[in-house]
């Protein structure tokens, strides 16, 4: 466990580290799916609403396991929302999210692009996604197409 | 040391000089008579010297009996197997499930009725309110207490979830999930391995107080309870009783011979001696119970109290109640003798014996063994035949694991694997294939050749939900659904439009398509002219017309069109693992391909354009319950999601007009579905996929020597299909959405706009700016397609 933390805070570091080399990749908003350590800024992508009482405790939940550094059991508790609400996209976000912290950079982008095909007309969720796609493809060694996803955030974050 | 030396060369200097002596030794037997004879003769044998060589002799065999019964032992008790779950089902409000299907879920995980719900594992129901027990589970991610619920339902539906105890409403309610099986090995060892902490208290308890009351006393051998066993049995003329501790029972099972001689009772004290001065009495009693031979199916024995409770009533150990597992403990003294299917009344008089002896020695209380008492046997009829009921997603889950273990560790590990498994969903698709079958198989004079797979899977992240390898869905033989590789005839051509849809520029569903004869040259010369199923070609059609109608010149127009290559890299992208060559037959599914490929190549038709590997596991555990892998959601962007959307509303128009169109005579609601039906040459194979919100379902039919089956995938596996999702009652998909894309109405004889009300008319997806902007004439029926329903009417006549 205490590996699997540190392992995570590791890779976390060095995501940030990975930011500030690159500059303009800015981070995506803070709302409790890190393990702590997030620069500020963002705006705060909370779940919509309609969303049911099962899938909001499994937030809850998968939030304080977060908190605790247990990337792992966030991540499960986060796929049992899925199961119980496939089409939401703030869910697939969220799991966008811890495997970016993970160090899953491919499927972070994975998930990151599912909510976005989810997302309909919500700029700021879709906006978010797109910065999680330019950490992920930094990560990935791809720094063109960093630039390219923080691009489609501004953007869209113009837009709102 | 050299002292005895010394006496050896003595007694040997000795030996020499005893040629002399013998002269007077004869000498004196006259003189004294028999009686000096003897003790002259008992004073001539060597007695250290035989001691001696007796007692090496002994030490030698007793080490090669503790050498026997150790490698006996070790080789049992190391192999634990992995343990496989189902999903848990996850309650909560408004959550879509049938009172009736919630019922069956606790049926197959064994929780009884019962009038109060004091006990885990126990239910009652009123209508459509239920309270119930829950065992409670310790799972990985979080704790699942036993408590008492109430669940009522209403149309359909979750209504509420509350907690009895603290009358508050619960947001989710976990049951424990299904076991299905052990991952044995391949010496085909038949035996459900059980932990001495999984093992029923009363089962334990019981048997020591029924077969070795001192077991915890003794030291292997129990020489009062020999000698009782022999006063009894001399008294009774007859073995009446035995004597044996458990330990040497479980010696004698090691060695399965049944032969009552001396020499045998002898070996087995011996080595029951030797098994307690290496193991401790609770290694011993873990080996014994699963050990122990309690009954006999042909050539197969029944070995252990796991594989019994299996064999005998059909549930897991943990599930059985306090008649049945005193049932077991007394097939302990004869499986034979009081074998339940033949002789139910001396069993039950012994199970009675049991568990009054279980009341006298405070296992049960008075009340609980006459409760027991006034139950039946309760053994079902005819056992289950293998170790899993569910062999074809066995062998997935076993195929998915060797990828990252080594065959030992799942063997002997006791891993704990939860899987994606959905017994519900598994018994629907199991009813509808064994129906379908049986009838198709009779209307087509098959004379039970007509052979089935079939897979769904969760459109979410392709978690496999339920598999079938055969029509004989219980049997562990050939695995049609992962390894049947059969032609897939028209299920390739979504690809074909698909790769014309992306990469052909200004391509739309309504684009003009020609279906007339096509003349192909191959590279060795060979023309091939592809024909249309119904030997008639339809001119110049919409493009989806031609998908949904399953044209066959269209598709190969357009398939040489975007390049045959292009078509396989599709292929590709949608999932399939492995290359395949890039013939022009290939656009007609000359290309074989097993039904889990296609359920691969469809999983991202259903997930709208992101790729999911088809997985049947969630997590693999320690045998402590310590998380060592996870096989986390896994999407990957495959395909451009706005294409794959257009593309899946022309599949859902296959369903409406198309060749699905005869779904809704078993399932009212196909009509929300997507899908495509595929058929072979010859009429050899018989496909469909399809898929809804949750769910994708592909299947096959088929006869193993390849012979014709006579069926179309509209009129066989589409049957299967449609029977089975009309029983899972999952969700059509959800109406067309529109944003990025403009939905249109159109005709089907030149793809121009409609209004709604056009029986005849498609809604379609499409590009913005693309959509068909002039608007057209409803068609009649007869214009629609006159020909092709002529030949509907035709095949009709020959269905």
């Amino acid at each position: 466990m205490v590996l699997l933390r540190q392992a995570g805070l590791r890779l976390w570091g060095a995501l940030i580290l990975l930011t500030m080399l690159a500059g303009c990749v800015t981070n995506p908003a803070r709302d409790g799916f890190a393990p702590g350590g997030e620069a500020a800024g963002g705006t705060v992508i909370a779940p919509r609403r309609g969303t049911s009482a099962a899938v909001l405790d499994l937030l809850e939940r998968a939030r304080a396991a977060s908190r605790r550094g247990e990337l792992h059991k966030a991540e499960a508790l986060l796929e049992r929302a899925i199961r119980i609400e496939p089409k939401n996209p703030v869910l697939w976000h969220y799991m966008a999210k811890v495997h970016l912290h993970r160090g899953r950079a491919r499927r972070a982008a994975g998930l990151a692009a599912r909510s976005n095909s989810l997302a309909g007309d919500d700029a700021t969720l879709r906006a978010d996604n797109w910065r999680i796609i330019a950490h992920a493809r930094q990560a990935m060694g791809d720094p063109a197409g960093a630039r390219a996803a923080q691009a489609r955030a501004a953007q869209l974050a113009g837009d709102r | 040391m050299a002292r005895k030396v010394t006496r050896k060369k003595r007694r040997k200097t000795g030996g020499r000089q005893s040629s002399p002596r013998r002269k007077s030794t004869a000498r004196r037997r006259h003189a004294r008579g028999d009686g000096g004879r003897f003790r002259r003769w008992f004073r001539q044998v060597p007695w250290k010297k035989l001691f001696a060589g007796l007692a090496v002799l002994l030490v030698l065999y007793v080490g090669y009996l503790d050498y026997r019964i150790r490698s006996q032992f070790e080789g049992k008790r190391w192999a634990l197997p992995a343990h496989v779950y189902a999903r848990p089902l996850e309650l909560r409000e408004d959550f879509p499930l049938p009172a009736a299907r919630f019922e069956r879920e606790l049926e197959l995980l064994g929780y009884r009725l019962a009038y109060d719900t004091r006990e885990p594992g126990t239910y009652n129901r009123q209508h459509r309110r239920f309270r119930l027990h829950t065992r409670g589970f310790a799972f990985w991610d979080d704790d699942e207490p036993a408590r008492q619920v109430e669940v009522r339902f209403h149309d359909g539906r979750v209504d509420a979830l509350i907690d009895v105890e603290t009358q508050r409403a619960l947001s989710l309610l976990r049951l424990d999930p299904m076991y299905i099986g052990g991952i044995y090995p391949d010496q085909h060892e038949d035996r459900l391995l059980i932990r001495l902490d999984e093992a029923p208290e009363v089962l334990v308890r019981g048997l020591i107080a029924v077969e070795d009351r001192r077991f915890y006393e003794h030291w292997g051998v129990n020489p009062s309870a020999i000698a009782r066993a022999l006063w009894a049995n001399l008294r009774a003329g007859a073995t009446v009783q035995g004597g044996s501790t458990l330990t040497q029972q479980l010696v004698k099972n090691f060695f399965l011979s049944n032969a009552r001689t001396l020499w045998r009772k002898g070996n087995e004290a011996i080595m029951a001696v030797l098994l307690e001065l290496h193991y401790d009495k609770d290694e011993i009693l873990e080996a014994y119970l699963n050990e122990v031979y309690l009954g006999q199916q042909g050539k197969r024995a029944i070995h252990g109290f796991g594989l019994a409770a299996r064999f005998y009533f059909d549930r897991p150990l943990a599930q059985l109640d306090n008649a049945e597992l005193a049932t077991l403990i007394a097939l302990v003294q004869g499986p034979a003798l009081y074998d339940p299917r033949r002789h139910p009344q001396r069993l039950r008089k012994r199970r009675d014996l049991v568990l009054n002896i279980l009341a006298e020695q405070g296992v049960l209380s008075r009340a609980a063994a006459r409760e027991a008492m006034a139950q039946n046997l309760s053994v079902v009829r005819r056992p289950s035949r293998g170790i899993t009921p569910y062999p074809a997603f066995m062998d997935m889950v076993r195929r998915q694991l060797r990828q990252s273990y080594a065959k030992r560790d799942l063997t002997s590990e006791g891993l704990r694997i939860f899987t994606t498994l959905d017994p519900l969903v598994q018994s629907d698709v199991e009813d509808a294939l064994r129906k379908q079958l049986r009838r198709l198989d009779r209307a087509r004079g098959l004379g039970g050749k007509l052979e089935g797979a079939a897979l769904v899977t969760s459109t979410t992240g392709g978690e496999l939900l339920a598999a079938v390898g055969g029509r004989e869905v219980r049997f562990a033989g050939f695995n049609r659904a992962l390894d049947a590789r059969r032609q897939v005839g028209s299920l390739v051509k979504p690809v074909v439009y698909l790769t014309a849809l992306m990469e052909r520029p200004g391509t739309t569903l309504v684009s003009p398509v020609s279906d007339t004869p096509i003349r192909i040259q191959g590279p060795n010369g060979d023309i091939w002219s592809p024909q249309n199923y119904n030997k008639v070609s339809h001119g110049v059609v919409p493009l989806y017309v031609a998908l949904t109608r399953s044209y066959n010149q269209a598709t190969v127009r357009l398939g040489m069109q975007v390049g045959v290559d292009r078509v396989v890299a599709m292929l590709r992208r949608l999932g399939l693992p492995r290359d395949v060559p890039a013939y022009p037959a290939l656009l007609l599914g000359s290309q074989t391909l097993s039904p889990l490929e296609v359920t691969q190549i469809y999983q991202t038709f259903a997930a709208e354009g992101f790729r999911s590997p088809v997985t049947a596991i969630r997590e693999v555990l320690t045998a402590e319950g310590e998380p060592l892998q996870r096989y986390p959601l896994d999407v990957a962007p495959a395909v451009d999601p706005l294409q794959v959307r257009i593309l899946n509303s022309a599949l859902r128009e296959v369903m409406r007009h198309g060749t699905g169109a005869n779904a809704v005579n078993w399932f009212p609601d196909a009509a929300g579905f997507a899908g495509k039906t595929g058929t072979t040459n010859d009429l050899r194979d018989s496909w469909f996929a399809g898929f809804g919100r949750e769910h994708l379902m592909v299947v096959w039919l088929g006869a193993d020597d390849n012979r014709s089956i006579g069926l179309t995938g509209a009129s066989g596996a589409l049957a299967v299909w449609s029977d089975a999702m009309a029983r899972m009652g999952g969700p059509p998909l959800d109406p067309l959405g529109g944003e990025q894309l403009v939905l249109r109405w159109v005709e089907p004889v030149s793809g121009r706009r409609v209004g709604a009300s056009c029986p005849e008319a498609a809604q379609l997806a499409f590009l913005p700016g693309t959509e068909p902007q002039e608007a057209g004439r409803c068609p009649s029926r007869e214009d629609a397609d006159w020909t092709e329903r002529a030949m509907d009417w035709l095949r009709g006549l020959l269905d």
